[in-house]
């Protein structure tokens, strides 16, 4: 994984000692709330429902043990115990005192992490596959095209004050594990005709109020103009996207009311007209982050060893697990495995500090050190022996992450929602703790299959609701919430918006709503084998709407 | 006929803490039952700028009033947002009072 080189370290821990300097005057008063907002947002420091809130980035969901043992020494230390995995492959601590966040800071800068741009109006984390490095099919790892965009983007002159926050997502397979599609900036490593290796670049998806699928902006862009493409895209935003409205300040706005040819005819433009040397990544700069992301070298193993096929046929949790939670990896005898942090009634995407340090031990001795936060709020462990799998499930089973549920009705997408956000209109986690303990029998879970379960807690859609297979919205009607349901929605290279059902419904009333809708799929497939995304692509909404709302007789 | 007016107390979010205070008889206080009441436009007004005064003093972030009902002489938010924000937690169990029910033996 990247190291911070000299530059770094000295960048970051400047950073840290000026924010201290910050809260030393905001805490004597020399600066009020006002003066002091902007700042405490630039290092990630929201307020809260109860409490301060520090977002901390994973760099394209990339951790180590070191780090991850830090985010475990933080959260007790100076939280409450845990700390909460997000849909921006980031971490999440709810409790923090606002004379402790330098402390913190200084914490993660000893481990090369930080919490800048975490927030604000400019560029967020880079987002990418969790199978980076791993995926078979992959053309390229998209981590070193995400780290390039990272420091490209880090405290960017012209774009610390865009008119709206910018999120921009990488893959290197055609199987889109990133979610391109509904990012600001979407880019896929392709291969053209030719045979060479450059950038398919999607522009103007997003979600939030105004969910949009992202277009395309460019079909082949050589890897060398990588930079000054991007560059020229967020000139065009930042010149002509707007500032009156905060809810039409997205690119997918400007997108979509400049349309697509115009709005690539600007980029184009200015790309050609650009002084691009000045912006081009030096010589030998690509390969020097790309060695940074060299694949480990893996001993080739048996791809099934005897002991392995024994304890599945032992132990048919495991089996399961295996199933479930295993990916296959680019080096025969290994697989990507991930960590499900969805037990049966937990909260998406929480850890305590207890399991952070196992996860991390089991990191270092059966992955080569390497974890991977994913979009799903779960952990992957990428590098792991087909035949150290059985002892990495035990050590899971360990601290209850042993859920062989990855992909399943219970492995549920949620925001902090009004628990936790102070911009929520209605409560995610409990919505999402009733389905699992709803759907908590393994056995059917399997038998329905694949689906995915999306929640929101408000209209800014942190909860991905929109490319759920069953979206979940929940809204503020009259003081009682409500909660919108949406069906058909999909995250991958089909990516899709989901159609809303109809009226809301209760709080209480969305498990069995929920259920309902799976009873419906389950009625209406054909063949164990067609998934509800596929059923519902078929019969449409008209049978899932009559089992919802039809009154009896 | 005028309005009725609906009973309000001061809230904000402490500034060291963050959690959230309310505005009592004798300064900020964390438990909504010692909050001042207003029962009046004027009383409320009166609130409102004690509450910025907390603000202005560096005590507090954000004041705002909230409208409560008064049962057994306690004030009770009437939002949701609102009681929750009131009860300092989250209203499920999280973090370390989460039981792991599959952790092994």
């Amino acid at each position: 994984m990247y190291r911070y080189d000299e530059f770094d370290h000295r960048f970051v821990n400047e950073r840290v000692a000026e924010f201290r300097d910050q809260v030393e005057r905001r805490l004597t008063g020399a600066l009020n709330e006002a003066e002091f907002k902007p700042l405490r947002l630039m290092n990630g420091l929201y307020l809260q429902l109860h409490a301060y809130m520090l977002r901390v980035a994973v760099p394209y969901g990339t951790l180590d043990s070191r780090q991850m043992r830090m985010l475990a020494h933080i959260a007790e230390t100076w939280d409450k115990g845990y700390g909460h995995f997000t849909t921006r492959q980031n971490i999440q601590f709810n409790w923090p005192r606002l004379k402790d966040v330098p402390d913190i800071l200084e914490a993660l800068a000893s481990v090369e992490m930080h919490a800048i741009q975490t927030s604000g109006n400019c560029i967020r984390n880079i987002t990418s596959d969790p199978y980076s490095g791993v995926a078979p099919e992959e053309i390229e790892d998209p981590r070193i095209t995400a780290e390039m965009l990272r420091q490209w983007s880090s405290l960017h002159p012209e774009f610390t004050y865009l008119g709206r926050k910018f999120k921009f997502a990488v893959t290197g397979s055609e199987h889109d594990r990133a979610a391109i599609k509904v990012h600001d900036i979407g880019i896929q490593i392709i291969r053209n005709e030719a045979g060479e290796v450059g950038y398919r670049v999607l522009v103007g998806g997003g979600l939030g109020r105004t969910p949009m699928i992202g277009k395309e902006l460019r079909a082949f862009l050589p890897k060398a103009d990588l930079l000054p493409y991007v560059e020229a895209a967020l000139r065009v935003y930042n010149l002509h996207g707007r500032r009156d409205n905060k809810y039409k300040a997205r690119i997918k706005i400007l997108v979509h009311e400049t349309g697509i040819d115009e709005f690539r005819a600007q980029v184009e433009h200015e790309f050609a007209t650009m002084d691009r040397a000045a912006v081009t990544a030096p010589e030998g700069e690509m390969e020097r982050i790309a060695a940074y992301f060299a694949p480990p070298e893996l001993a080739t193993k048996p791809p099934a060893p005897v002991e392995f096929e024994r304890m599945q046929k032992l132990d048919p949790d495991f089996a399961q697990w295996v199933e479930r939670n295993t990916y296959a990896h680019r080096v025969p005898g290994y697989a990507a495995a991930t960590i499900s942090l969805k037990p049966i009634g937990g909260a998406p995407g929480d850890a305590t500090a207890e399991q952070m340090r196992v996860m991390a031990d089991l990191a270092e001795t059966y992955s080569v050190d390497a974890m991977r936060v994913t979009h799903e709020q779960n952990i992957v462990l990428p590098h792991v022996a087909i035949g150290d799998l059985y002892k990495l499930y035990r050590g899971l089973a360990s601290i209850g992450l042993d859920m062989p549920n990855k992909g399943l009705v219970t492995d549920i997408i949620a925001c902090p929602g009004l628990d936790y956000c102070a911009l929520a209109t209605a409560r995610s986690i409990p919505v999402a703790q009733a389905i699992s303990n709803r759907f908590a029998d393994n056995k059917r879970q399997r038998e329905i299959g694949p689906l995915s379960i999306k929640i929101s807690g408000c209209i800014n859609a942190c909860g991905h609701h929109h490319i759920g297979h069953i979206g979940i919205l929940g809204l503020d009607k009259a003081g009682v919430e409500s909660y919108q349901i949406t069906l058909g929605g999909e995250s991958t290279e089909d990516a899709r918006l989901g159609d809303r059902t109809g009226p809301g419904f209760g709080y209480d009333e969305v498990p069995g709503v929920v259920e309902k809708i799976i009873d419906t799929y389950l009625d209406l497939r054909e063949g164990q084998r067609e998934t509800f995304f596929q059923t519902y692509r078929r019969v449409g909404m008209e049978p899932f709407k009559e089992a919802l709302y039809a009154t009896a007789d | 006929m005028a309005k009725e007016f609906n009973p309000v107390v001061v809230t904000a979010n402490d500034l060291v803490e963050g959690d959230s205070v309310f505005l009592g008889a004798f300064g900020w206080v964390r438990d909504i039952a010692a909050a001042r009441v207003a029962l009046s436009e004027g009383e409320a007004k009166v609130l409102e700028t004690a509450g910025n005064e907390g603000e202005n003093g560096n005590l507090v972030v954000g004041p705002y009033l909230i409208e409560v009902s008064v049962t057994n002489g306690q004030p009770v938010p009437v939002l949701r947002r609102e009681q929750i924000r009131a009860s300092g937690l989250p209203t499920m169990p999280f973090g370390l009072d989460v039981p792991v029910e599959r952790r092994a033996a």
